[in-house]
């Protein structure tokens, strides 16, 4: 044990996760003088807070708890996006797992349609998704982490992550097939239904 | 329709996708999805989606906040 925390290096290790920091606080402030402002302030507090990592366990789910928990106090209430009920995360995405067993022959024109999406066109729907939702896919696609460490870098349960993923994802999907159809992907029958929330 | 077996592989689509199955689970998926189209073809756009989220997420951060941040961090640890 006191080899790893001899050879630990705090802020060599920290500061090797600045530019995961930084895009995780693009889309979390969506706005880049917040961002880096956030990612300041989050080194600030990780410093200052240093005392109390533990070498050995996940610095990077640590960094990014810190900067949650920065952004929640800052900034959301700077930005007033409508805070949703708990009453909307009711788990209904069992009931609709059904429906998703739709026609190869459809699915195949959507593939086809993701294929010619834009890197940016991903990110504007991303940046449309509530904040909830927002983080739970970014966290789980863009950073990997487990359900686990995303429960508690959000300090929720882990079935709310799974939630947050399951719809977080299916808005995301519909959004994409929009801008597929407004793009000339594909035609405009599958993007018939629009269910956006929050400051879209 | 949808069998059993479909609701269930549709069900853990994402947790097969997010490795957050454990291996029987996995493997029992994973047999259904190659004999299933419609499911596997589901399988594949979520999984698309994902890619395409992960490689769009990248970002460097701006050399200028980079120096600023070492700078407090230097200051402050002397």
């Amino acid at each position: 044990m006191s080899d790893t925390v001899q050879d630990f290096d705090f802020e060599v290790e920290a500061l090797s996760y600045m530019d995961q920091l930084y895009a995780a606080a693009l889309r979390m402030t969506r706005n880049g003088a917040d961002a880096e402002d956030l990612v300041q302030e989050t080194y600030a507090k990780a410093f200052a807070a240093q005392d109390k990592f533990t070498p050995g366990t996940n610095l990077k789910a640590w960094l990014y708890r810190i900067q949650t928990n920065a952004f929640i106090n800052t900034y959301r209430k700077k930005q007033r996006e409508p805070k949703r009920s708990d009453a909307e995360q009711v788990e209904d995405w069992q009931l609709a797992a059904a429906s998703e067993h739709t026609s190869t022959g459809l699915v195949s024109a959507e593939q086809e349609a993701l294929e010619r999406i834009g890197d940016d066109d991903i990110k504007d729907a991303l940046d449309a998704l509530s904040e909830d939702f927002r983080m739970a896919v970014y966290l789980s696609d863009v950073e990997g982490f487990a359900y686990k460490e995303i429960a508690e870098i959000m300090d929720t349960p882990v079935g709310t992550v799974m939630s947050r993923l399951h719809r977080g994802r299916k808005l995301l999907r519909e959004q994409l097939k929009e801008y597929a159809a407004d793009r000339g992907f594909t035609d405009k029958r599958p993007a018939a239904k629009k269910e956006s929330k929050g400051g879209v | 329709m949808p069998g059993r077996e479909c609701e269930e592989a549709l069900d853990r689509l994402f947790e097969y996708i997010d490795d957050e199955l454990p291996q029987d689970e996995l493997q029992r998926i994973g047999a259904h999805l190659k004999t299933c189209p419609p499911c596997e073809a589901e399988h594949q756009i979520k999984e698309r989606i994902k890619n395409l989220t992960a490689r769009a997420g990248g970002q460097t951060a701006p050399e200028e906040m980079r120096q600023r941040i070492l700078a407090s961090i230097r200051s402050a640890s002397v």
